[in-house]
């Protein structure tokens, strides 16, 4: 909101700095964002003059020597020029001997180069008008000559551009404004004068402008006053109220409408002013609009009206829409002779909606929505027509009319002292307390409870539907009383009670392990769009993963992973060559299952190798392995042990991955995680303009998962005692998994070796297809490892049970011993 | 036979330097002590010695023996040596880069989260986590904003249909799921989950729905304090969020609080810092977080005696944080992941 120290000034007497008024608004509340000085210093001696004659001077290039008529009916004045913007014939500003001009600058009649000059042509930068100081500055609208240059130009001003947080609706005008600064700075504050009107004349009958006011809408608009004025005369406004309208960047129109304005701002209620003649029927009525409805508003736009909406109307039409803005039909308008003022009440959630349903807002609407003081209503319209009945003339026609009633309630509120103490923490005296209510017009009294306690009863005047409670009394004083004065103090700290969150301590380990192996972390956006969505994912799940006010459809879904933004962060770098290929994330990602949607906290990946990647010696290449070691470790730093769990082909739920190249481990519903790891699919890769290998895993768990208990690991004795290794290759048809022949093995190991000694593991280490195998077979070579608790195995008892093993391998379909 | 000794003892140390690999070392010691070797031939010479020279000679040929196998030993060291490093192959240009190097880094808004969070772990808080889709109730109702507040509309917040379903966030009756638009609704989660005092700080992404430009991004992060507990004042808050700013920016960086409005803290304040030793920053007050006392009305919700009970809150953005901390002018470099922009900050 913007305000003017020149208009503020009608309120106090503020003989403070811009600075210091810049400080106390901010520190009180209201935000300063900009403040905007204009107008000119005083200048007693600088007047408008004409420039008659222009010659060069005699003795220097540059400068001429001109004759300027600085008072009609007086010599022109000799006055030496540098400039050259100007011709003979321009009206210029000329300060005459004896002016101060900004910065100090004496002008006294003076040589130069041997000619008298009896005063200075100026810039505009000269006395202080903006910035040009290239030439003079030429008075296009030709004012008189001799007039004193302040006259030319309007009063300086400073205009504060002020936020005014939407509790403090109280605030949307100067009254609210400097009762504040008056506040802050102790300062006696004034309302505006409202006099007693003067007896109607009889000449007219009020009826004639107005006859009755019908309330349909009466939850939408609680409170509707209207008052009569006959014989106005509509001109444009006297020049203050044109400066104080034009100094906030709002556009005079005429003396009635202006006043309106005026009071708008002065007092934060907005006035409707009606041209009592285009009222058909002589009746408003104020009702919910038709759904439809048609209204041309004053900025000369069609609106479409809807129900919901309300409207202040006549017989036939729709005049205003409630609290946001009028109609071309009721306007005033030069011809105008008699009018009707209405000063209502609107409720605030109704005008808010109406508003942005209309993409409409208004300072009428805007200080509607926040609410204005539901008892302010009678104060503003008796200003305003005070300064209608002085500025445009015309008789107020008694009575009033009226509908609905001020809802507001008497409130008030107990603040103890003990209380104040405690919430503050820091003691602020009594007086100063009172010092405060009072400035800000909360009447109290202060009191003792019977047990003791010292108290304030504080009553909360009808602008301020923000205090409500203790608290927020507490919030008045500590505002008012100066939070630069709230004391330092030492942080109270006390020690951990409580662990951080299982979520934040996984990210953490995810972090440090894939940075730990040259992975720079990414983050990037959580919405993407539905058709790469449909691309990488089922085209089932899309569905259930949009926004359902999406601002663009490139920003419409969740992201159901973290891989498609890593790809993109890699095609950027490649594209810009800036060498990076180890990306990852951690954050939440989305997944759709049976309807439903599982927020799930994700760790990605991704490794891409480039074809077109060159280095001194080659590297082996990452593959599928590479991805399957980093996934393990990932799941153990959350303590999943991944080679407990079956693994699984992914093709059938995702075609983002590479067939043959790519596996996943765990359910995200049914085990709580789940893991996907391998290669990217290569010609999806392609889309992305990635040429070569990208080696990827995710790790996804829900909240649930993480938090769950772990069993934390129990001790197994250990004995100093070697193991025995015998090794045993299979051979298997080609499909088997070695990871099933492993459990195979395994099982018979156990079963084999009983109780006095123990197989300890079986470990796959050769693996074999090609030459001197049946077709379609490979061999798998293990490692059984064997120990007993208590002594060293001897050959004898190892050799026994492993050809038991190898027994039980030669009975089993599909496996054979290879010799 | 003493010559013979000092000849033997000359030939080999004028053959040792010939000697270079394990073969050569064994030729050269058969000729000296094998069982045709010179020293062999001179100790069966031994029978022949009168009885009076045996001790002298006898001990000449100990010397002559132990000598021989020094340099046998000296060899064998040195052909180990040579041995190992030709497993090795020749030796490396320490000043070749290393093939496929890559530095990998944290992000430079997870290490500014990282940051604000050990500052506020320092004196107690502990990290607390939440949903990045909530409802209404958690992201607004409970935190006292009214049901028609502009911030709860739908130009501005991301809604879902009324049909989907989400498995992780619980609802309170049937309220609308959104993507939240601050981590406030954490705290409403905590203090539901848990009885006060409470001192939890929710780093976390949040949304609004606005048009991507150097300041506004679609989705960005935040931290936001809680501690809830007995007497909790507005001067602890001032002792809190001073101790931050000095720990983030400097002992000789100031605070200001500037009373504020937000629905869910009363009083509440924005807090601006002042650091004339950053020299992007300069005397200027710049805002870096908002704050305030938790509202009667908010302990209400999550059952709370707000008589029994008073708490601070605040929130900061970290995209903010960072901007002003590295002087970035564009939030968007942080979601592009340009790797000359992000390991800048590889610390």
């Amino acid at each position: 909101m913007k305000i003017s120290k020149n208009w503020l000034s009608n309120y106090l007497e503020l003989n403070k700095t811009n600075e210091e008024i810049e400080q106390a608004l901010t520190l009180i509340g209201f935000e300063v964002e900009g403040i905007d000085e204009w107008g000119l210093p005083d200048l007693p001696e600088v007047v408008v003059g004409e420039v008659l004659r222009r010659e060069p001077h005699p003795d220097a290039d540059r400068l001429s020597v001109c004759s300027v008529l600085v008072k009609d009916g007086e010599e022109p004045s000799t006055i030496v020029c540098g400039a050259d913007n100007y011709k003979v014939g321009d009206r210029v500003p000329v300060a005459l001997p004896g002016a101060v001009l900004p910065g100090g600058f004496k002008i006294k009649a003076a040589k130069l180069r041997g000619v008298m000059s009896q005063g200075m042509m100026c810039s505009g930068r000269e006395i202080g008008y903006g910035t040009d100081g290239k030439g003079l500055l030429i008075l296009s609208e030709r004012p008189a000559v001799g007039t004193p240059i302040n006259q030319v130009f309007p009063d300086p001003d400073v205009i504060f551009d002020v936020e005014v947080t939407p509790n403090r609706p109280d605030c949307l005008s100067y009254v609210g404004i400097a009762r504040e600064l008056a506040a802050y700075f102790r300062l006696d504050f004034n309302y505006p004068d409202v006099e007693n009107f003067p007896e109607p004349s009889g000449d007219y009958n009020p009826d004639t402008l107005l006859k009755g006011i019908t309330l349909d809408a009466e939850e939408d608009c609680p409170h509707y006053t209207a008052w009569r004025i006959a014989g106005v005369k509509v001109e444009p406004s006297p020049s203050w109220l044109v400066q104080n309208l034009r100094s906030i960047g709002l556009r005079p129109i005429n003396n009635v409408v202006d006043i309106t304005n005026f009071v708008l701002h002065e007092l934060g209620q907005p006035l409707h002013a009606f041209d009592a003649a285009k009222i058909e029927g002589r009746r408003l009525i104020i009702r919910h609009a038709a759904d439809g409805e048609k209204i041309f508003t004053l900025d000369g736009k069609q609106r479409t009206l809807r129900r919901d909406m309300t409207v202040i109307a006549d017989a036939k039409k729709a005049l205003v829409v409630a609290g946001v803005m009028g109609s071309e039909d009721a306007e005033v308008d030069e011809k105008t002779i008699d009018i009707v003022l209405e000063s209502a009440y609107f409720r605030p959630s109704q005008v808010r909606s109406t508003a942005r349903r209309l993409g409409l807002s208004t300072d009428s609407s805007y200080r509607f929505e926040r609410g204005v003081d539901p008892r302010g209503i009678g104060f503003a319209a008796e200003r305003a027509i005070g300064l209608i009945l002085q500025y445009a003339g015309g008789e107020l026609l008694p009575p009033r009319l009226e509908v609905g009633a001020p809802f507001h309630l008497k409130r008030e509120i107990e603040l103890t002292r003990p209380f104040l103490d405690q919430r503050a923490g820091y003691p602020i005296p009594n007086r100063e307390v009172e010092e405060i209510f009072t400035a800000l017009e909360l009447n109290f009294s202060a009191r003792v409870h019977r047990e003791g306690t010292a108290y304030w009863n504080v009553e909360i005047p009808s602008f301020r539907g923000d205090l409500d409670s203790p608290i927020d009394l507490v919030e008045e004083i500590v505002r008012m009383y100066g939070t630069d004065r709230i004391p330092a103090g030492e942080v109270r700290g006390i020690g951990l009670t409580r662990e951080d969150d299982a979520v934040a301590r996984a990210n953490r380990r995810f972090g440090q392990i894939l940075v730990g192996q040259s992975y720079q972390e990414c983050l990037t956006y959580t919405l993407r769009s539905g058709e790469e969505l449909k691309k990488w994912y089922r085209a089932g799940g899309a569905e259930a993963l949009g926004v359902m006010n999406p601002l663009s459809v490139e920003q419409s879904h969740l992201r159901w992973s973290l891989i498609p933004g890593l790809l993109e962060t890699l095609r950027l770098n490649a594209f810009r060559k800036t060498g990076m290929s180890r990306v990852f994330e951690t954050g939440h990602t989305y997944y759709e299952r049976d309807g439903a949607v599982v927020e799930a906290n994700s760790v990605s990946f991704v490794h891409f190798l480039s074809d077109q990647e060159r280095a001194w010696r080659k590297l082996e290449a990452p593959d599928f392995f590479s991805a399957k070691s980093l996934i393990r470790q990932l799941a153990s730093s959350i303590q999943i042990d991944l080679e407990q769990y079956p693994i699984n082909d992914i093709r059938l739920t995702n075609s983002a991955w590479q067939d043959g190249h790519s596996a996943m481990i765990g359910d995200l519903v049914d085990y709580g995680f789940e893991a996907r790891f391998g290669l990217i699919n290569l010609a999806l890769a392609k889309t992305y303009d990635l040429e070569g290998v990208l080696v990827a895993g995710v790790l996804s768990a829900t909240t649930r998962f993480l938090e769950r208990d772990c069993r934390p690991p129990v001790y197994q004795p250990i004995n100093h005692f070697p193991a025995a290794e015998r090794d045993l290759a299979v051979v298997v048809p080609q499909q088997r998994q070695a990871g099933e022949v492993a459990a195979t093995l395994q099982e018979f190991g156990r079963e084999e070796s009983g109780h006095s000694l123990q197989m300890e593991s079986v470990k796959l280490f050769d693996c074999y297809e090609g030459k001197g195998l049946p077709e379609g077979h490979k061999s798998l070579a293990f490692t059984f490892s064997f120990r007993a608790e208590d002594r060293t195995l001897t050959d004898d008892e190892v050799n026994e049970v492993f050809r038991k093993i190898q027994f039980r391998v030669t009975q089993t379909k599909d496996l054979t011993i290879r010799g | 036979m003493e010559a013979d000794l000092q000849s033997i003892l000359e030939k080999a140390r004028a053959g040792a330097p010939e000697v270079s690999s394990r073969p050569d070392l064994e030729t050269f010691k058969a000729s000296l002590v094998g069982p045709n070797g010179e020293l062999t031939k001179v100790m069966k010479g031994m029978k022949d010695v009168s009885k009076e020279d045996k001790p002298r000679i006898g001990k000449l040929l100990n010397q002559t023996k132990n000598e021989l196998e020094d340099i046998f030993s000296r060899l064998n060291k040195v052909i180990e040596s040579n041995e190992m490093a030709a497993r090795l192959g020749p030796p490396v240009d320490p000043s070749l880069p290393v093939p496929g190097f890559h530095a990998g880094g944290f992000h430079p808004l997870t290490q500014v989260r990282e940051k604000i969070i050990s500052i506020f772990q320092k004196v107690g808080f502990t990290i607390a986590e939440g949903p990045e889709v909530e409802t209404e109730y958690f992201c607004f109702d409970a935190l006292n904003t009214p049901s028609d507040h502009p911030a709860r509309d739908a130009q501005d917040t991301y809604y879902f249909p009324g049909k989907t379903r989400f498995t992780e966030t619980t609802q309170q009756k049937r309220e609308r799921y959104l993507l939240r638009t601050h981590t406030s609704s954490v705290q409403i989660r905590t203090m539901m989950k848990n009885e006060p005092p409470i001192r939890i700080i929710s780093p976390g992404r949040c949304f609004r729905r606005d048009t991507a430009d150097a300041t506004h991004s679609a989705n960005f992060h935040q931290v936001e304090g809680l501690y809830v507990d007995r007497n909790v004042s507005v001067k602890d808050l001032k002792a809190l969020l001073d101790y931050f700013i000095k720990s983030l920016l400097g002992p000789s960086a100031q605070t200001r609080f500037r009373p504020h409005f937000f629905p869910y803290t009363e009083p509440s304040f924005e807090v601006d810092f002042s650091a004339s030793h950053l020299g992007k920053v300069g005397s200027r007050w710049i805002e870096i977080a908002g704050c305030g006392m938790v509202h009667p009305s908010v302990f209400e919700s999550v059952g709370y005696d707000p008589e029994e009970w008073s708490g601070l809150a605040f929130g900061m953005g970290i995209e903010r944080i960072a901007m002003i901390l590295y002087g970035v002018d564009d939030i968007r470099y942080f979601y592009q992941n340009d790797h000359r922009f992000l390991q800048q900050f590889h610390q």
